[in-house]
């Protein structure tokens, strides 16, 4: 072995040897130093170029959108995602932003954020669930059934669902909004048909608020859930199985046009 | 003293430890980039397009829903906010996290392997650069001759660093080659967010600042080494101590294995803090990760290390010139 290889390694250690002794030096001044500058937010928002090829579906709202009680995990977005992507032979892009437990107070919220408006900016169809979480409030809205309480949330709740699909439009001009409607999962319970009234004029109502907006189209789910309501829903008996999931989407398919 | 030190250094490239380091390196490297590029792919495929933005938001959405499990740790959901508020701060602030390329991957593979790999590397040389002159039975030319026993160390010691200085570049260098042929060489001047600092209720965001990513690599570089530094001179200590090689190594190896372990479960014991193995991870700090044990900061783990290291350094030079070699 040469003397003059080990010489060269030697000195290329002893080098690294400095540089990394530098390189601390350097990460605990820094950690240190505080900040010089504040890192300025995006002023304006870029605009996005539209995905050319395919479709693109964003999904916003609560755990009806996220698919909670699916054993596939798929929900009624996935499932119809999967079912046009069939029917169109296109690529599907989508975007799921459901938050579990989400009232339409934390929708509002969250469609403002940059990011959130870009996704629907870009996106061909819009789906929107929202609204369970203020009604039944994770079933303590059974217990209290007082109609003063109750249109005191819905007049919030429309204010919310109003603004929520402003924001939208004036993300979006063009997508198709699918508003899904709710269901009454309490229905064969004591106050089920009390529950009911509630839930149609509740319907009603999120229907007038979507009929204002253009190409914003209300899908009612209220009949699916009727009858046979224990077949559909998941073993919580609050959000729909995998066969409840599918009944919506196949819903939402069928009106689907372009 | 420099002849003792080139001497050293001979004696270290004629064991070829440093090839087989580097061709450890290079395998490992290899298995993370398919791993990474896998990875990748699976995102893409599962959102339909490679936009980061999408893919982050959607990130922030799945771990919002996470959070809102109820069988979760209170360290775990923690956790899971700080990188919320994280994510969330990148994506309001228009920045990718993880620019592809070369360096992203290099700053990745340096935070994973700074508690465990690395000092894994290291020990393979230190472990027995004291003790193996005892199983071969060299010691006792060596210290025959008309050299002072601390100068002897001394060299010894300061070849160890020399060798762990060039086990990070060659770890570095690797990376890069290595994963740039997957990801492309470009991104050293992507921007990333430092000065995170985790709290009690939160994530503090007031502190932070914008760095290019070769500075914030060069800053890790020099953390990661810091360690292996610091690693590699307790795995000294064990070398002058324990006269078989493989014994030294197993003490080394558990303590590093330990800390693996401890970093999980250690928060409720505060005085676990003052292990050096749970001080390991100093690039989590630079990241803004929540560190193992509340109240540890990032000086705080350079003092823990500082003293591990000097108390090894001491007992090293101490036993070794006062030992009875026969």
């Amino acid at each position: 072995m040469s003397k003059n290889y080990v010489r060269l390694v030697t000195i290329t250690g002893a080098a690294f040897f400095l540089l990394w002794l530098g390189g601390l030096a350097w990460a605990v001044g820094e950690y240190y130093a505080g900040s010089t500058e504040s890192i300025q937010k995006p002023s304006a928002q870029e605009k996005v170029v539209p995905n050319k090829k395919g479709l693109t579906i964003t999904a916003i709202g609560d755990s009806l959108t996220r698919g909670t009680g699916d054993e596939t995990g798929k929900g009624y977005v996935g499932v119809l995602a999967d079912e046009l992507k069939e029917r169109t032979n296109q690529p599907i892009q989508l975007t799921n932003l459901g938050i579990n437990g989400q009232t339409s107070g934390q929708l509002r919220e969250q469609v403002q954020q940059i990011e959130v408006g870009r996704q629907i900016q870009k996106a061909d169809m819009v789906l929107v669930t929202i609204g369970g979480n203020d009604l039944f409030r994770g079933g303590e809205g059974l217990m209290d059934l007082e109609t003063n309480t109750i249109s005191e949330i819905e007049k919030k709740y429309i204010d919310n669902l109003n603004f929520i699909f402003q924001q939208i439009r004036k993300n979006n001009e063009d997508a198709t909004v699918f508003f899904i409607g709710l269901y009454n999962p309490f229905i064969e319970l004591d106050q089920g048909k009390e529950m009911s009234k509630i839930v149609r004029r509740w319907n009603y109502d999120s229907a007038e608020v979507s009929a204002a907006f253009p190409k914003v189209v209300f899908v009612p789910t209220f009949d699916i859930f009727e009858l046979n309501v224990n077949d559909y829903l998941y073993t919580d008996k609050f959000h729909p199985n995998t066969k409840g999931y599918r009944l919506i989407a196949e819903r939402v398919a069928s009106l689907v046009t372009w | 003293m420099n002849k003792l030190i080139q001497n050293e250094m001979m004696k270290l490239i004629a064991k070829k430890r440093l090839v087989v380091i580097a061709l450890i390196i290079g395998v490992l490297v290899v298995l993370f980039t398919y791993a990474q590029y896998k990875d990748v792919q699976r995102e893409r495929d599962k959102l339909g397009t490679n936009d980061w933005r999408t893919i982050l938001q959607q990130q922030i959405v799945d771990t919002t829903n996470r959070l809102s499990s109820s069988r979760l740790s209170d360290e775990w959901r923690q956790e899971l906010q700080i990188s919320l508020q994280q994510k969330q701060y990148y994506l309001d602030h228009d920045i990718n996290p993880a620019e592809p390329g070369a360096p992203t991957f290099i700053r990745i593979f340096l935070e994973n392997a700074i508690d465990l790999f690395i000092p894994l590397m290291v020990m393979v040389i230190a472990s027995d650069i004291v003790s193996s002159e005892h199983s071969i039975g060299t010691v006792k030319l060596l210290l025959t001759r008309p050299v002072r026993r601390w100068k002897v160390l001394m060299s010894k010691y300061i070849s160890l660093c020399l060798a762990i200085s060039l086990i990070i570049a060659i770890a570095g260098l690797l990376s890069f080659l290595i994963s740039g042929l997957v990801f492309g060489y470009k991104g050293w001047n992507a921007p990333i967010i430092t000065g995170f600092h985790v709290t009690g209720s939160g994530l503090n965001t007031s502190d932070v600042k914008l760095l290019d990513l070769w500075k914030f690599l060069m800053m890790d570089f020099g953390l990661v080494w810091f360690v292996a530094i610091v690693v590699g001179t307790l795995a000294f200590m064990l070398s002058v101590l324990i006269r078989s090689t493989a014994a030294g190594m197993g003490v080394m190896l558990a303590a590093l294995i330990s800390g693996a372990i401890l970093n999980n479960m250690v928060s409720s014991w505060e005085s676990a803090k003052y292990f050096f193995m749970v001080n390991l991870r100093l690039t989590d700090y630079m990241q803004g990760n929540p560190p193992p044990i509340e109240g540890m900061t990032l000086s705080f783990s350079l003092m823990v290390l500082f003293v591990w290291w000097a108390a090894s350094l001491a007992v090293s030079f101490l036993v070794f010139t006062k030992k009875d070699v026969f």
